[in-house]
Order: C-alpha cells, then sequence, then structure tokens
C-alpha cells in the first residue's frame, strides 16, 4: 500500500489545509465545546496549575497563593493532571499536532540554532506566562474566546496585545541586526 | 535544514497510527476516571490537529498586518471570529430566553489596565518567542525545542504572573468594570454591531495588502 498515491490521503492528511478551512473547523471546535463544557476554548490559564505542580514534587507549596482561591483552584490543585479537563484539553492539542505532522511525514525534532534564539524564546514565554496570568487571558481566552463572547475586554485586549506585538517587531529587528 | 531532507521524506505515517492507537486507548483510561474527560481529550486532539494542518498561528494573524504587510491569515482569524460569534451567541441567547444561567460569561473579563499591560506583554513575548500559546504547544508537538523552551519559560512566567496576581488584582482588576455588549446593544443589536464592526476590520486589512503589493508593482 503506498500511501502517497492515495488521492483522499493526500487531501486530508498530507497537503496543508487552506487558513479559511482552519478557520471554520476552529469555530465549529470552539462552538461545540461551549455547548458542552458550558466555557469557550482556553489555553494559558492551565499553565500555572502545571507550575505548581512541578513546584510540589520538590517540595514547594504555593496553594495559599490568592491567584487559586479564584475559579476553583484548590480543587484543580488537589486533584492533580489527570483530573484537570483544561490540562488535558492542553496534552491533547500538543498530541494532536504531532499526530497531525506524523501523517505527514513532517514531523523533525528542530534544534535551537542560537544562543539568541534560546533567548528570545526564554524571554518571549516568560513575558507571555506573565501576561497571560496578570490579563487572565492568551490569543485564545482572552481575545478569541472572549471577543466570540460578545465582551469588550477581548477586543480591548486585541489592541494591547497588537501594541505588543510593535514593540516586540521592533525590539527583534534590532536584536538581529 | 538540508542535511535533514531525506529523514524528512521518510513515511512516519506508521508511527501516526501508533499515536493514534494510544490516543484511543487514552481517551478509554480517561473515560474510566471520569464522563467530562474524553471530551476534552478529543477536541483538544482535534484543535491540535485542525492547527497543524492549516498551519493557523494566531501570534502569526495579530504580528503579519505590521511587521511584513501580510494579512491573509489575520482575515481568516476574523473569519473565525464571526462565525464563533454566531455560534456563541445563539448558545448565550437561548439559555437567557429559557431563564438558564448564561454560558461562558467566565470570560467577559473585566477591563482594567492589567489586561491593557497583560496584552503588551503577551504582544512582545509572542514575537519574541515565534507563537503564542496554542502555538507553542502545536510546534512543541511537531517537534520544535525552541518552541519547548518557550513553553518551559511559558510555565514559569504564569507562575510569576500567578504569585503578583494579587497585587494586579487589589490594584486594577478588581476596580475594573465588566462590558457584556448585549447589555447595552441588545442581543440583536450587539451581534449586529460586531459582525459590522469585523466586516469593517476585514476591509481595512484587504486594503492593507492591497496598497502595498500595488507598491511592489510600483
Amino acid at each position: 500500500m503506498n500511501l502517497n498515491e492515495n488521492k483522499y490521503y493526500t487531501k486530508w492528511f498530507k497537503n496543508s489545509w487552506s487558513y479559511v478551512t482552519g478557520a471554520v473547523l476552529l469555530s465549529l471546535l470552539q462552538i461545540a465545546t461551549l455547548a458542552v463544557t458550558g466555557e469557550p476554548w482556553r489555553v494559558s490559564s492551565t499553565m500555572a496549575y502545571w507550575g505548581a505542580w512541578i513546584l510540589e514534587t520538590i517540595g514547594i507549596d504555593v496553594s495559599q497563593w490568592f491567584y487559586f482561591d479564584i475559579e476553583g483552584g484548590q480543587e484543580i490543585l488537589k486533584g492533580g493532571f489527570l483530573k484537570d479537563p483544561r490540562s488535558i484539553r492542553n496534552l491533547g492539542v500538543i498530541i494532536g499536532a504531532l499526530f497531525s505532522s506524523l501523517m505527514a511525514s513532517q514531523f523533525r525534532i528542530r534544534k535551537i540554532k542560537s544562543k539568541n534564539q534560546f533567548i528570545l524564546a526564554a524571554i518571549g514565554g516568560l513575558l507571555m506566562g506573565y501576561g497571560s496570568r496578570i490579563s487572565l487571558g492568551c490569543n485564545i481566552g482572552g481575545l478569541f474566546s472572549s471577543i466570540s463572547s460578545l465582551s469588550l475586554s477581548g477586543w480591548i485586549f486585541g489592541i494591547a496585545v497588537f501594541i505588543g506585538t510593535i514593540i516586540g517587531s521592533k525590539i527583534i529587528v534590532r536584536f538581529l541586526i | 535544514m538540508y542535511s535533514n531532507k531525506t529523514k524528512g521524506k521518510k513515511n512516519q505515517a506508521p508511527f501516526g497510527f501508533i499515536i493514534l492507537i494510544f490516543a484511543i486507548g487514552f481517551g478509554v483510561f480517561l473515560n474510566s476516571l471520569s464522563d467530562v474527560l474524553p471530551f476534552y481529550w478529543i477536541t483538544g486532539l482535534a484543535f491540535g490537529f485542525v492547527l497543524q494542518r492549516s498551519k493557523f498561528c494566531f501570534a502569526a494573524a495579530i504580528r503579519d498586518p505590521y511587521l511584513i504587510g501580510s494579512t491573509i491569515l489575520s482575515k481568516s482569524l476574523l473569519i473565525s471570529i464571526a462565525l464563533t460569534t454566531i455560534g456563541f451567541t445563539a448558545i448565550k441567547y437561548g439559555s437567557y430566553i429559557n431563564g438558564e444561567t448564561i454560558p461562558g460569561q467566565r470570560l467577559v473579563i473585566n477591563i482594567s489596565f492589567a489586561i491593557i499591560i497583560g496584552g503588551i506583554l503577551f504582544g512582545i513575548g509572542m514575537v519574541l518567542a515565534g507563537g503564542c500559546a496554542s502555538g507553542v504547544l502545536m510546534r512543541t508537538g511537531e517537534g520544535f525545542l525552541t518552541q519547548l523552551v518557550a513553553l518551559v519559560f511559558f510555565i514559569i512566567g504564569s507562575l510569576w504572573g500567578a504569585h503578583d496576581f494579587q497585587w494586579w488584582n487589589e490594584n486594577f482588576i478588581s476596580k475594573g468594570f465588566k462590558v457584556f455588549l448585549p447589555d447595552i446593544f441588545g442581543w440583536f443589536g450587539a451581534l449586529s454591531v460586531q459582525l459590522f464592526f469585523i466586516g469593517l476590520l476585514y476591509i481595512l486589512l484587504d486594503r492593507i495588502e492591497l496598497n502595498r503589493t500595488e507598491d511592489l508593482d510600483d
């Protein structure tokens, strides 16, 4: 059996889909998510819990932090990774992308090319983590899901992120030259 | 990049099937733990699959109009927001007229200085790291070690933010206010205003790209 000669394999798994196809399917999944779980798609709110669980394994307890008193945080902390639906969903995004890239034979371990790239990724990750916590959302929860929920906060967050990308672009241009 | 060319051409689909079997097995295991977990697992897989297949990147959608003048992904994001708005509004309106609690109102977030500063920091971060939260997860799955570093530091940054959250909450977030558009414009009005505004933005982005290609032609 040669998969590459199969028209449907090529169409569904090998060739990239159009952005609009992606957009429509993401919307469908969002709507299904709100209908079933009563909450739109969110990504970054989970990350602080991942950090808390990692710290717990080395004996540091952060459960008294105020942050973990909101949105049923204590329950989530006690329940652990396997009982937290949003953590499972985030793991699903990684595994779903892994499956997709393997099916297309596009998976490859891409090494970090330079020290600069490492530093940029680290600082970028830190800023995103901090920013998403104090604004209670990322591009998914704070922007995509909030705007779609007819909340003005989503638009304002979006404008702020856009301003951030202008600043970030200037930094990166200066850094690279 | 080129040294890996032969490796890249190797058929990896068999490994894909192994991952699929693992995913199904894990789903069955989750089903034994609770009723809700399999749904989150399946939708997570589907979100990851769709993001990778269509190379949909939220960071690029917001960054590219300014950085490289490309707006095709931004326009696709607008289409997605418009469609999701219609679906969400239908679900919310349905609950409202049936006298039930409107779902998903937690994401009507307090508007305060904190979301502006948080948004700016987030925007800077995603340009530096080359991807936002969903993009970092997706590219980790594709094998990008850089994005794995970004994910680790995203977690550290989240902890830092969680640590400082009380301060931000006391000084800004708790003093903020929520604006749910149907409270101002009514349900039909809010939906219309939002879709109209999305349409305007779409035209604006389209013009930016048209102007740019015309400049290139000169």
